[in-house]
């Protein structure tokens, strides 16, 4: 009895797991660059139940009654590089990717320590010194490291990434891709870090060059999800009064005269 | 759950801010020299809510489930594209078409620097005229000097100004002669640097980089000045509508968020009657 009583609790979990998940695709539905994100859900593994207290099996061991499952755990989470749409916005330096592929990012955190990100948001701008960066002022790298440009003379970016000013390719962007996206991590601010095993391949993304790619966020999905997940949480939540009230009558009617 | 209650509620106020953008963006559309404010945003930081993940055959997964803990405001930047120029009747009125700016010299004797050239002749000490704002700031010069005349020996509304900016006075045969100074006209490496003060007036800061004088420096492409026009602001109606009716339903849906959250926190409490 009890048991069960564990199994809608790791539901009652499980949902809210979802809902964390989803209220963060609702809040970033207008994050340029964002790529939602799911989970699946997952059985815990199966395990043996057998009588208690039961000899009557070969060789006085207790009988097998079947498999059980004792409630539901998250699979894993997943993103969705599905393509954003473009928003335009006419400016030279927000770039949006069609295609698969990421911007390049020299990433430097409040300790000092630089890495490589990878991100689809390309609201990027110079700054005094000419240098390409992200709002954030993260440095954008091209084939050559930080890209620099001049900040007097007009620049046109080309649909393979090639920066031109005053008619001469100054730099090109270096845009990356995955063999799998399932060795990228989240690190927030849009940006994604590959964990250990990745491969990285060339991408085949167009630069756009005046565009922003906005979130691939579908808000009637999440809407729909919303609903199915309160009221997931609540049969659960229902399960388990009904579970409570079956104890009550255990405990306090049973025996009664 | 209570992450996504926190993640709902950054995403209101993400969109509280956006708002109080396009509101300042459409309370300004009428101000001549304003350019239009934008909102840009970024996801929070990643938790793991779950080290092991495995796909649906079973295979574990590089990368723990993570969750994402909501959204703020990355950026607010101007956008500082050409408004359209409009005829006034002021011969005192200005349009810059380029990226320059007009530098006026502040209350507090620094220099600023606007777009707008909705200027005027003010009395000054000694009987003379100084070319100012709207405000009373004075207009600076190619050199950083005030503009000045004396006042008996002109009539200012016969002073013309050139593309350049040099002003000029007719001889005895109406023909517009130099007096010897004009409209200063700067620019700057990363204009979204700039700090926006009151008055679509701005503030040199360290990310902007120096003023650079369109005079003196000749690396940079010359603005024209346009006498008799006004640049209006930039602001797009209908792009601030359309983002207005985004924001306002992006706000929505995380109130029904924080609304769904709650719900399931009641049925939590409700367990145990």
């Amino acid at each position: 009895m009890l048991k069960g009583l564990y199994t809608a609790y790791t539901g009652l979990r499980h949902e809210q797991h979802r809902m964390d998940i989803m209220t963060n695709n609702l809040a970033n539905s207008t994050t340029v660059g964002f790529k939602k994100e799911g989970s699946t859900s997952q059985s815990f593994d199966e395990i043996l139940a057998y009588r208690l207290k039961d000899t009557t099996d070969v060789g006085n061991l207790a009988k097998r009654i079947g498999y059980n499952t004792p409630g539901v755990k998250i699979g894993e989470t997943y993103t969705y590089y599905d393509q954003g749409p473009f928003q335009a916005t006419n400016n030279t330096y927000d770039l949006a990717l069609g295609g698969n592929g990421f911007f390049t990012i020299e990433f430097t955190n409040k300790a000092g320590e630089t890495t490589t990100m990878y991100t689809r948001a390309g609201d990027f701008t110079l700054t005094k010194d000419g240098y390409l960066v992200t709002k954030d002022g993260d440095y954008v790298l091209g084939t050559n490291g930080r890209i620099r440009l001049d900040t007097l003379a007009d620049a046109t970016v080309g649909k393979d990434g090639s920066i031109m000013q005053n008619g001469v390719t100054v730099a090109q962007l270096r845009l990356t891709d995955f063999e799998d996206y399932d060795y990228l991590e989240h690190y927030g601010e849009t940006y994604f870090v590959p964990v250990e095993g990745y491969t990285t391949k060339a991408a085949d993304a167009e630069v756009y060059s005046g565009y922003l790619e906005t979130a691939n966020v579908s808000v009637v999905t999440e809407m729909v999800n919303m609903i199915s997940i309160t009221r997931a949480y609540e049969s659960n939540q229902k399960i388990m009064q009904a579970y409570d009230e079956t104890l009550e009558q255990a405990a306090n009617q049973t025996g009664r005269l | 759950m209570v992450r996504s209650l926190w993640s709902a509620a950054s995403g209101m106020n993400a969109q509280q801010v956006n708002l109080d953008t396009i509101a300042n963006n459409l309370a300004n559309v009428n101000t001549v020299g304003f350019k239009t404010t934008v909102n840009e945003f970024k996801s929070l930081l990643y938790q793991n809510i779950q080290t092991r993940t495995t796909s649906a055959n079973g295979d574990t997964k590089p990368v723990g489930a993570q969750v994402g803990l909501g959204v703020r405001n990355a950026s607010m930047i101007s956008i500082f594209k050409q408004g359209a120029a409009n005829a006034t009747e002021s011969d005192t009125a200005f349009c810059i078409e380029g990226e320059g700016f007009f530098a006026v010299r502040g209350n507090d004797a620094q220099t600023y620097y606007t777009r707008n050239g909705d200027f005027t002749w003010t009395l000054g000490n000694n009987n003379t005229l100084i070319l100012t704002t709207t405000e009373g700031l004075p207009v600076l010069s190619t050199t950083g000097a005030l503009i000045t005349l004396p006042r008996d020996q002109y009539v200012t509304s016969r002073i013309t100004v050139t593309a350049d900016g040099t002003v000029c006075y007719p001889d005895e045969n109406n023909v517009p002669q130099s007096m010897g100074f004009a409209i200063g006209l700067y620019q700057f490496n990363n204009p979204a640097g700039l700090n926006k003060e009151d008055s679509t007036i701005y503030g040199v800061t360290d990310a902007s980089g120096p003023a650079l004088n369109e005079a003196t420096n000749g690396a940079l492409q010359r603005s024209k000045l346009l006498q008799g026009y006004l640049e209006q602001s930039n602001v797009q109606v209908a792009d601030e509508m359309v983002s207005m009716i985004i924001t306002q339903r992006a706000y929505e849906m995380n109130s029904k968020a924080i609304q769904a959250s709650d719900e399931m926190m009641q049925q939590a409490n409700n367990l145990r009657r």
